[in-house]
């Protein structure tokens, strides 16, 4: 272990080992409770900032819930954290906006892939580079929510940085903005996938994002009550997919 | 529906999954590995073959070399009813660790391509279908065949990133060789865009002679051909299982 790993992370405020090998990371640290509240032990290890960090065991399985606010800027470090204290597999668990006809409010949506419309990235490594999903975190995600019974898609979706301006409460014509991506099959969009997929895959670490779909953007009402029971759901598809995970030896 | 204008296909000529090598020549060799074949129609650099292998109807169209080629081939086969694009191909490696020679199964690709910049933002992501990618895989461990997953540096210019390059092609490449990137080709990056956009399934095999480390340390030719051989068989008993995933009733 080199010397950079002995302290405590400058954001995520863990150690190696207080983190299991699958971590969850939600945008919305209130999603740590609902984590927490699924497993059979959870203990919170560390909270500083929009970092809120819960580790424990599901039928004798650790996995761990970290959550990263909102945006690629926050989730780029929390990526790099969680991966500097031995972290070998980080799902993000999150909402989005649907733009695709056919996914119903509640359904899950399993990313493949993430355009990289944002700039947390190309920090590290040219716009070239794609933001992809590990494949057998994908497999798992799938399992899961067969297991469970969930109904999921499985597609690419969009990341970027403007919440105001692809959103049903944007700015301007935010339907002319969003064509160009429905026209190239994107599912969804959302704030923080593509700064992990690449985060992970240029360390050999593996990702996946499972997310909620919430009412279409282009719905005149966007009713989004009642998405607690599908979030909770999404929490343990997570959960479920992390013990999948380790039975294929992958944690 | 006319024929396409480069392809020279109606639909009805390809079977649902269509292999797709660049070189014309080696569209034969792969057409040799289908239980029958015959030639539908041949083209400049376009070459189709279609045939059968364990009772499902197979092509194999090859494309040339390059991103613009292959594309107007995948635009012209989407149009005449193939679903799965399997690219069959060669590469030269980044990662000292694969073995020489070595099959590689591409998850993704790096654009580094002009091709796929004209038709979709450069963020869009260049990712192989989950169902190809587990496909390729179960059928490797079948055949006994090892096999490696990862990604593909996909570039236009052979002769500023290949080992025959008077550049210094390992300063060029560095950025991708550090991300852990496995292999420089051509074509991925086209493949797997255009299959996501155009919903079709996309994937590509590659085999590879040697690494850009190691100019002088290739595989024979005797190998390759065993190595494309085995891409072949692979991709073979991929369109089987995807051919069972979509039509189950044919197998009940």
């Amino acid at each position: 272990m080199d010397g950079e790993t002995l302290h405590r992370q400058h954001h995520i405020d863990c150690l190696p080992g207080e983190v299991a090998p699958t971590a969850l990371i939600p945008g919305d640290p209130g999603r740590v409770q609902v984590f927490a509240d699924l497993m059979d032990e959870a203990w919170k290890v560390a909270h500083k900032r929009e970092y809120l960090t819960y580790t424990g065991k599901k039928d004798g399985v650790p996995v761990s819930c970290t959550s990263c606010g909102i945006g690629p800027s926050p989730t780029a470090i929390g990526v790099e954290e969680l991966i500097r204290v031995g972290t070998k597999n980080i799902i993000r668990i999150g909402t989005c906006g649907v733009i695709q006809p056919d996914i119903k409010p509640g359904d899950m949506i399993i990313a493949t892939a993430a355009v990289r419309g944002e700039r947390a990235t190309e920090e590290f490594i040219s716009v070239d580079y794609p933001a992809n999903a590990d494949y057998r975190v994908v497999r798992a995600l799938i399992d899961a929510c067969e297991k469970l019974n969930l109904p999921y898609h499985l597609g690419i979706i969009r990341t970027h940085d403007a919440f105001y301006l692809e959103s049903p409460w944007a700015h301007g014509d935010y339907k002319a903005r969003l064509q160009k991506w429905i026209d190239l099959n994107v599912l969804a969009v959302e704030n923080e996938s593509s700064a992990l997929f690449v985060v992970s895959s240029m360390q050999g670490v593996r990702a996946g994002t499972i997310l909620v779909a919430g009412a279409n953007i282009f719905e005149e009402k966007q009713d989004n009550t009642d998405m607690e029971p599908h979030i909770r759901n999404m929490v343990l598809a997570g959960i479920t997919a992390a013990q999948l995970l380790q039975e294929r030896g992958l944690a | 529906m006319e024929k396409q204008h480069h392809i020279q296909l109606v639909p009805g000529d390809v079977g649902e999954t269509v292999f797709l090598p660049g070189d014309v020549f080696r569209a034969k060799v792969i057409a040799e590995h289908f239980d029958t074949y015959e030639l539908v129609a041949h083209s400049r650099q376009y070459i189709t073959y279609t045939g059968t292998y364990q009772g499902v109807k197979v092509s194999v169209t090859s494309t040339g070399i390059g991103g613009a080629a292959a594309a107007i081939a995948i635009e012209e086969l989407v149009k005449v009813g193939a679903k799965n694009l399997i690219r069959i191909g060669t590469g030269g490696m980044f990662q000292t660790w694969l073995p020489i020679p070595a099959l590689l199964v591409i998850t993704g690709a790096v654009r580094g391509d002009g091709l796929t910049r004209e038709y979709f933002p450069p963020e869009y992501p260049a990712v192989a279908d989950l169902y190809v990618v587990e496909s390729m895989l179960k059928s490797a461990e079948k055949l006994g065949v090892e096999v490696h997953t990862g990604y593909e540096w996909s570039h236009d210019s052979f002769y500023a990133g290949s080992v025959f390059s008077k550049l210094d092609i390992l300063e060029i490449e560095k950025p991708w060789i550090d991300a852990g990137v496995l292999i420089a080709s051509q074509e991925a990056s086209t493949v797997l865009t255009l299959s996501t956009a155009r919903k079709v399934r996309g994937g590509v095999i590659l085999a590879s002679a040697g690494h850009h480390q190691n100019p002088h340390n290739q595989a024979s030719a005797e190998q390759m051909v065993k190595a494309i051989s085995d891409a072949t068989r692979i991709s073979l008993e991929t369109a089987v299982l995807l051919d069972k995933m979509d039509h189950p009733e044919k197998y009940k």
